[in-house]
């Protein structure tokens, strides 16, 4: 199973035009994620200082190309990508209410980000109860799809942190061009 | 109204709906703290914004002061009610409030720590002069114990000195139990409290529990509105209360209130509060049995009689208003009676029995009030106490009110669950009950009447079929 260069330019351009702001693609033993940067170059606030900056950044789609095990069958585009956006998430949730930060400490690097990998046992963000933090953990394996909270934001008991693309680690391969 | 726009209520069930509409009425916006189970609550349906705060388990949720604090303050909350039990009268929550420039919607924590600990505010009332209850100081051991109970008598109650609220009380009437009681009542109280300090109190047999309706605000006023007689209790719980107490005389009333009103004076107090006393019958003594610093389950009565929101006076007078009245201004009139309905079921040893509810349907009416968060469909839960309504009724008079409640009662309709509807019609009708020869003890007496209830089928009228 191959795709050529004109293929993928061809399904940017229909990811684009879409109002969707992620595709998910398995063809064969290929997997294809393309999602629509939005946010990416904003500023991370740091624990308790300031409001988050509500600066969004359109960015071009990034692409990431994933092999997955073989698998047979290739199945209708816009039928595939509709179901793995609803169905094929994962949440980790808030264990507690607090306040959210993806940093262990200001100006320091984020927990994770958008496409990080996350085992179970890994730290994902922290949570702030009356100056006591807490380390949430993942729970899950999979990578990291949607950080839903704005850093420095309240969270109540039970909401979503973040949605995991959930399965093991898969080694990202170059296109070739 | 100034310094208090948004109000964090940490409670929930009927006081929370109650608080959640003080609010409404003051023009203030409400935020609900709710736990996991009370997501589809009443409160969660009515405030104006309402934030998860943990699992079900009251541990986890209610009664977190550090969550309840962060909840606060990430909703830009200026202020906490925390209703009655949970931490209402921690002066731990109230403290930090202090410290993070929120207010308190209650005593001040030098308050709550006076009264919070029932062998510090026996000591403190009587400094004041008011008689207290005939009892001891802290009794340490079990050789303590038997010296002090030579000089109280049989029977003796132990109770836990951080206790309250009629929990951790324990009765010993022989001195052969002495031992085994004493000694599970200090590991009890070392369970429920984390104090194991118990202390002895005489036992009044033919005793009313008669309490008083405590207004204070910052600039040192306190008022009385009245007093409610709660003597129908089942282990130490009330289970119906009316005001104004009924069959005392005038001049006794009067002396209690000035008791409730000096015992508040004297420590500055500046909310809601209520001091409780006992009158022995047989002396026709009272006594000064513990004071709660918080809106009570039953404060209804005394809003039907005096026609003050009770809960919009405590919101002010914490937003630092004056009272909105003074002791002139307070007239009381008419007679009202409330019952707490709890969904327990009567024919087996009240045992609770959450659910959900099926059918509700309210009784309605002139002078008919029902505070409740419950309705069709809602479901109980197992994690919290079962307290589901309060029916009060005012009347021209005891009577009329008797007649009423009886009415509302009648016409309840609870389906789903068991509820102690059936039971309370039961006492309405009594006799006793209507002569009002009643004490703190009857309803025990009552309930062991061979077949009491299930002779009296007629009162069940919960099932919708």
């Amino acid at each position: 199973m191959e795709l050529t260069e004109d293929e993928v330019i061809q399904i940017l351009r229909l990811i684009e035009e879409s109002s969707f702001d992620e595709l998910s693609l398995m063809m064969g033993d290929i997997k294809l994620v393309v999602r629509k940067r939005i946010n990416a170059n904003a500023v991370e606030e740091e624990p308790a200082i300031k409001p988050p900056t509500e600066s969004v950044i359109a960015e071009k789609p990034v692409i990431e190309l994933r092999r997955e095990k073989p698998e047979s069958k290739v199945q209708k585009i816009e039928d595939k990508a509709a179901e793995i956006l609803e169905e094929g998430f994962l949440p980790i949730k808030s264990p507690m209410l607090g306040t959210f930060y993806m940093r262990p400490a200001p100006g320091a690097p984020p927990y994770l980000e958008v496409g990080s990998f996350v085992e179970e046992g890994d730290t994902v963000c922290l949570m702030e109860v009356m100056k006591v933090f807490n380390a949430v953990k993942a729970g899950v394996r999979g990578y990291i799809a949607k950080i839903l909270p704005e850093s420095g934001q309240l969270v109540e008991y039970g909401q979503t942190l973040f949605l995991v693309s959930p399965g093991d680690r898969i080694e990202k391969k170059e296109i070739k061009a | 109204m100034k310094n208090i726009s948004r109000v964090l209520v940490a409670n929930r069930g009927e006081i929370a709906v109650r608080i959640i509409t003080a609010c409404k009425g003051l023009g203030i916006e409400s935020v609900a703290a709710v736990s996991e189970a009370d997501k589809d609550s009443m409160p969660a349906k009515i405030a104006d914004r309402v934030i998860c705060i943990g699992p079900p388990r009251p541990t986890d949720s209610y009664l977190r002061a550090d969550t309840i604090l962060c909840a606060a303050l990430g909703t830009g909350s200026d202020a906490i009610h925390p209703g009655y039990g949970f931490l209402s009268e921690q002066p731990e929550l109230a403290e930090s409030c202090r410290g993070n420039n929120l207010i308190f919607i209650g005593p001040s924590p030098e308050s709550l720590r006076q009264m919070g600990n029932k062998l510090l505010a026996r000591k403190i009332v009587k400094g004041y002069s008011i008689p207290v209850i005939p009892g001891s100081e802290k009794v340490g051991d079990l050789k303590e114990a038997y010296k002090i109970v030579k000089e109280i008598g049989f029977p003796v109650l132990i109770k836990a000195a951080a206790g309250g609220g009629g929990r951790g009380i324990k009765i010993v009437t022989n001195p052969d139990e002495l031992k085994i009681t004493f000694e599970t009542a200090a590991a009890e109280a070392r369970i429920a409290f984390g104090d194991e300090t118990l202390y002895f109190e005489r036992f009044f047999p033919n005793a009313r529990h008669i309490e008083v309706q405590i207004v204070g605000d910052h600039f040192g006023n306190v008022i009385h509105a009245g007093e409610r007689d709660c003597s129908l209790q089942r282990r130490y719980q009330k289970v119906v209360e009316e005001a104004p107490a009924p069959s005392i005389s005038n001049k006794l009333r009067e002396e209690i209130r000035k008791a409730g009103v000096t015992i508040a004076k004297n420590m500055k107090y500046e909310s809601l509060g209520t001091v409780e006393f006992i009158l022995d019958q047989d002396s026709n003594q009272f006594y000064f049995l513990e004071m709660n610093t918080r809106i009570q389950v039953e404060h209804p009565v005394t809003e039907m009689i005096s026609g003050i929101d009770l809960v919009k006076e405590q919101i002010r007078i914490a937003a630092n208003y004056r009272l909105s009245l003074s002791q002139s201004d307070v007239r009381l009139a008419g007679h009202a009676i409330e019952c707490r309905i709890n969904a327990e079921s009567p024919e087996l040893g009240f045992q609770p029995c959450p659910g959900q509810i099926t059918h509700w349907l309210q009784p309605q009416g002139i002078g008919i009030r029902v505070d409740s968060h419950c309705y069709s469909g809602y479901f109980i839960s197992p994690y919290y106490d079962s307290l589901i309504a309060k029916v009060i009724t005012l009347g021209a008079d005891r009577s009329q009110a008797i007649d009423r409640m009886r009415y509302a009662l009648k016409n309840f309709v609870v389906a789903g669950i068991d509820t102690t509807i059936p039971f309370l019609s039961y006492i309405l009708n009594q006799p006793d009950y209507i002569k009002r020869q009643v004490n703190t003890s009857w309803i025990e007496h009552i309930l062991d009447r061979p077949l009491y209830y299930t002779n009296n089928k007629h009162y069940d009228l919960r099932r919708v079929t």
